[in-house]
C-alpha cells in the first residue's frame, strides 16, 4: 500500500519562486486572452458550427503566445518552462470549457516530455513546425484497457506502419500529428507518431453529447509512423496517465467555475421575496459542493506535483485524480442545473455545457468503475 | 502564536533526526512500561485505562513531548511546523494511547499563548507541558449546543472571585480533569455573544458536580457538569470581562492543522483493518462492498492531499473556514467507514460481549455517530461554509 504519511511537501518539491512567477504569468496571460475571446457565449456559437472550435484562437494561442513550446526543453527549441506552466493552461481552458485542440495537444507534449530522449525528435518538430498533437488510445471493445490494444505496428527502428482503428479521439480534428498506441509483432505496446496527412490515415469526426468536445474515429491502414517511446518501456501507460491528468485538471477547474456561477445566481435570484441563496436547503447543498471542489483541487494539485517531480506514483495519482475530479464536476454540474431551476434546463443557459463536459470527462480514458478498480490494484488494496 | 515562536527559535535538529527520536522513544515506551496502554483511549474508548494513561501523560511531559513549538520557558520544546506534523504521525503510527491531555494541549494551551497574561501563562502552561494537569472544556449547555452563544451559565463577580451557577454538558474528561475552561455569562443583562467571559475553574471544589452521560455505546466519555456556587479567581479570567466569545472562538480549529495528518494515520490504520477483514471473510469479493472500500480509500487520499495543501500554504494552523471543510470531510468519512466496518463483518457483528462489550467494528459503527455532531455539527459547518466561504446571504 502507499505510505499514508506525508507531512508538508519537502522543499525540493516546491517550485522555486522564479519558476512559480513564470507559471503565474503564463496563467494570467492565457486567462486574459480566454476571457476576451473564449467566453461561453462564443462556445455556444462554435459548438453547433461545422468545426466545433475557433481556429483563429488556436492560432493566437500557439503561433503568437507560443504555447506549444511552453514546456518543450530549451535545447529542443522550446521555452523549457516547468510542467506546471502547461497544466495551468489546461486548467484555464478547462475552467471555460474552451473547445479545441490545445489542451489535448499540451497533454501529448507533456507525455512526450515524460518519455525522455526517444521523444526528443518529435518535440523538436513540435516547436519547429508548430505541430498540434493529439493522442489516440481507445479502440472499439477494448476502450482504454491498454492490455487489449489491437492496433498493429509493423517495422523496425524509425520506420513503422500502423494498421487499426482508434475511437473517441479528442482534438484530432485540429491536429497535425497523432500519438497512437499500437502493438508490434512481439506483442509489445508502443507509442507511435502518425502524420494525419499521411497515406492510409482517415479521420471521421462525430457530433458529440458533450458539444464542447468533438470526438473522432481514426482509421489507419499501413500508415507511416515513427516510434516515440523507448522499447521495453511503459510509453503507452505514460500517455494514458497524461490523458487522465488532463481530464482531472480540466474538471477540477470547471467544477470550481460551475459552482462559482451557481452561487452568484443564488445570490441574485429572488423568490418568496428573498434571494434563494438564503434558504438553508440550498446553502447546505452548495457547502457540500464547495467541500467536493476543494477536495478535487487538492487532488489535482497533488497530481501536478507528481507530474512535475516524475514521482513513481504517477499512474495511481492520475487515476485517482481523474476519478475524483470528474465525479466532482459531474456532481456540481448536475446540482447547478437543479439549483438554477427552469432556466438551467434551457439550451441557451451554460449549465448544460458543464453537465455534458462532466459526463465526457467521466467516461473518457476509462469509466469510473474501471478506473476505481485500477486505483484499488495500484494502491494494493 | 505557538508555531511562529518555534520557527523564530529555529529547530535544533533535522526532520529526519526528529522523526527517529520520537519513533525510538515511542517504541521504547510502548514496548516497555506502557505496553498495556497501546491502542487504549481512542475514539469510543475514552473509558479505558485511566490510571495508566494519566501516568502516560506525565511520561510524555517528562520527555518533553508536550507543547512542541511552545516557548521553552513554559516547558515547551522548539519544533518546526513540519516536526509537529511528524510528531503526530509517529504518535498515531505507534498506536500510542488516546491523550487525556489533548484539550489541555490543543485547546487551552494555544488559547493562553494567544490571550493569556504573562502570569497566567507562567501559572498554567508548565502544568500542561509536564502532563500533570488535565483540563476539560466547559462550552456546551443543554440549551446552547450548535447555538453556543446561547450560553446561560452565570458567573457573578464577588470581590476577587467569580461565583458560578449553571450547567455544562458533553464535557469529556470532566470526571478526571483538574481544571475546566468555562465559557459563562458575566453580564446578566447581555444576550448572545456579548457579556461572556472565559474562566479557568478548579474542578475539585464543593460547588462542582460531575455526572457521566451513558451514550448509545453503553459507555461514558462525556459528562454533565453542574456548577452551584463554584468559585473561580478573577485573575484566572482569560481576556477581558465580556470578551469570552472572542477568546473561545480565537483558537477553535487553530491547532487542528498539525494534528490532522496524524489523525489520518489513525484513519488509515482503521481502513487497512477493515480491508484486511474484508479479504479474510470474503466481503472483498462482493462488488458493492469492494466499491465502498475503494471509495473510502479514495476519500482518505483526498483528505490527505487537502491537509498537505493547507499545511503547505497556511503555515501556522488552519483558518476557521478551512477547519470547517476539514471537519465536514473527516467526520462524514469516518462515520461512513464505521457503517462499512459493520457491513463487512455481516450478521456476525450483531453479537456483543456479555456486558455489551463492543469490538472495534461495533465501537466504530456506534461512536462515529458523534463525529458529525460534536465540535460543530455537519449542519453548522455547512452554514459556516455557505455563508463565510461562498458568501451566500443569511
Amino acid at each position: 500500500m502507499t505510505e499514508a504519511s506525508a507531512g508538508p511537501p519537502p522543499v525540493a518539491e516546491a517550485l522555486p519562486p522564479e519558476a512559480a512567477e513564470e507559471v503565474a504569468q503564463v496563467r494570467a496571460s492565457v486567462a486574459e486572452v480566454l476571457d476576451e475571446q473564449a467566453d461561453l457565449r462564443r462556445t455556444h456559437e462554435l459548438m453547433v458550427g461545422a468545426q466545433g472550435h475557433d481556429p483563429r484562437l488556436h492560432e493566437l494561442l500557439t503561433a503568437e503566445l507560443g504555447l506549444l513550446g511552453l514546456v518543450v526543453p530549451e535545447h529542443l527549441g522550446g521555452l523549457g518552462l516547468d510542467v506546471s506552466a502547461a497544466t495551468a493552461v489546461i486548467e484555464e481552458l478547462g475552467a471555460r470549457l474552451v473547445p479545441g485542440a490545445l489542451a489535448t495537444s499540451l497533454t501529448a507534449i507533456l507525455a512526450a516530455r515524460a518519455l525522455g530522449p526517444s521523444a526528443e525528435p518529435l518535440l523538436a518538430r513540435v516547436v519547429a513546425e508548430q505541430l498540434t498533437l493529439a493522442s489516440a488510445l481507445a479502440e472499439d471493445g477494448a476502450g482504454w484497457d491498454l492490455g487489449q490494444t489491437a492496433t498493429r505496428a509493423t517495422g523496425t527502428g524509425d520506420e513503422w506502419a500502423l494498421t487499426g482503428t482508434k475511437t473517441l479521439v479528442a482534438g484530432v480534428e485540429a491536429a497535425r500529428v497523432v500519438l497512437v498506441t499500437a502493438r508490434d509483432g512481439d506483442g509489445e505496446l508502443g507509442v507511435h507518431a502518425v502524420d494525419l496527412a499521411a497515406d492510409g490515415v482517415d479521420v471521421r469526426t462525430h457530433m458529440t453529447l458533450d458539444q464542447t468536445r468533438r470526438l473522432s474515429t481514426v482509421h489507419l491502414r499501413e500508415a507511416a509512423a515513427t516510434r516515440v517511446d523507448a522499447p521495453g518501456g511503459e510509453g503507452a501507460r505514460v500517455l494514458l496517465d497524461h490523458v487522465r491528468a488532463m481530464l482531472a485538471l480540466e474538471s477540477a477547474a470547471a467544477a470550481r467555475a460551475c459552482l462559482d456561477r451557481t452561487v452568484e445566481y443564488l445570490k441574485v435570484r429572488e423568490q418568496f421575496g428573498r434571494p434563494i441563496g438564503s434558504f438553508q436547503a440550498l446553502k447546505h447543498r452548495c457547502a457540500d459542493l464547495a467541500v467536493a471542489v476543494a477536495g478535487a483541487r487538492a487532488t489535482a494539485d497533488h497530481l501536478v506535483t507528481t507530474l512535475r517531480t516524475g514521482a513513481a506514483t504517477r499512474s495511481h495519482d492520475a487515476a485517482l485524480a481523474k476519478l475524483v475530479c470528474t465525479d466532482t464536476l459531474m456532481t456540481v454540474a448536475a446540482e447547478a442545473i437543479q439549483l438554477h431551476g427552469g432556466i438551467g434546463f434551457t439550451f441557451e443557459h451554460d449549465a448544460h455545457l458543464f453537465f455534458k463536459r462532466g459526463k465526457s470527462a467521466q467516461l473518457l480514458a476509462g469509466s469510473p468503475a474501471a478506473v476505481r478498480a485500477e486505483v484499488a490494484a495500484l494502491a494494493g488494496l | 502564536m505557538a508555531t511562529d515562536a518555534a520557527q523564530a527559535t529555529g529547530a535544533p535538529v533535522s526532520d529526519e533526526q526528529f522523526r527517529a527520536e520520537i519513533r525510538g522513544w515511542l517504541h521504547d515506551a510502548l514496548t516497555g512500561p506502557f505496553a498495556e496502554a497501546v491502542g487504549t483511549g481512542g475514539e469510543g474508548r475514552e473509558h479505558e485505562a485511566h490510571e495508566l494513561r494519566r501516568e502516560w501523560e506525565r511520561h510524555l511531559g517528562r520527555a518533553g513531548w508536550i507543547g512542541l513549538g511552545w516557548p521553552t520557558e513554559y516547558g515547551g520544546r522548539p519544533a518546526t511546523l513540519a516536526q509537529q506534523v511528524i510528531y503526530h504521525e509517529e504518535y498515531a503510527r505507534a498506536g500510542a494511547p488516546g491523550r487525556l491531555g489533548h484539550m489541555s494541549e490543543q485547546l487551552l494551551g494555544p488559547t493562553l499563548l494567544a490571550f493569556g497574561t504573562p502570569e497566567q501563562k507562567a501559572r498554567f502552561l508548565p502544568g500542561i507541558t509536564s502532563g500533570e494537569d488535565i483540563w476539560c472544556q466547559g462550552y456546551s449547555e443543554p440549551d446552547a449546543g450548535s447555538d453556543l452563544a446561547g450560553v446561560r451559565t452565570r458567573a457573578e463577580r464577588r470581590g476577587d472571585s467569580y461565583v458560578i451557577t449553571g450547567q455544562k454538558v458533553w464535557t469529556s474528561l470532566a470526571h478526571l480533569a483538574d481544571w475546566c475552561f468555562v465559557l459563562c455569562r458575566t453580564d446578566p443583562d447581555s444576550t448572545r455573544h456579548a457579556g461572556l467571559s472565559y474562566l479557568l475553574v478548579p474542578m475539585d471544589q464543593p460547588g462542582v458536580t460531575v455526572r457521566p452521560i451513558t451514550q448509545l455505546t453503553g459507555t461514558s466519555e462525556f459528562n454533565e457538569v453542574f456548577f452551584d456556587g463554584a468559585v473561580a479567581a478573577v485573575e484566572h479570567r482569560v481576556g477581558a470581562e465580556g470578551e469570552g466569545w472572542k477568546v473561545a472562538m480565537g483558537t477553535l480549529g487553530f491547532e487542528r492543522g498539525v494534528s490532522t495528518l496524524g489523525q489520518q494515520i489513525g484513519f488509515r490504520r482503521r481502513l487497512d483493518a477493515v480491508i484486511a477483514r474484508a479479504h479474510e471473510n470474503g466481503a472483498w469479493q462482493e462488488p458493492a462492498l469492494r466499491d465502498r472500500l475503494v471509495e473510502a480509500y479514495i476519500g482518505l487520499e483526498v483528505m490527505r492531499h487537502s491537509a498537505v495543501r493547507l499545511l503547505a500554504s497556511a503555515g501556522a494552523g488552519l483558518s476557521g473556514l478551512e477547519a470547517s471543510i476539514s471537519k465536514l470531510q473527516w467526520a462524514t468519512w469516518n462515520r461512513s467507514l464505521g457503517e462499512l466496518a459493520v457491513d463487512v463483518e455481516g450478521a456476525g457483528a450483531l453479537l456483543t460481549g456479555p456486558g455489551y462489550e463492543l469490538d472495534d467494528a461495533q465501537t466504530h459503527f456506534l461512536f462515529s455517530r458523534a463525529n458529525t455532531i460534536y465540535g460543530g455539527s455537519n449542519e453548522i459547518q455547512r452554514n459556516i461554509i455557505a455563508e463565510r466561504l461562498l458568501g451566500l446571504p443569511r
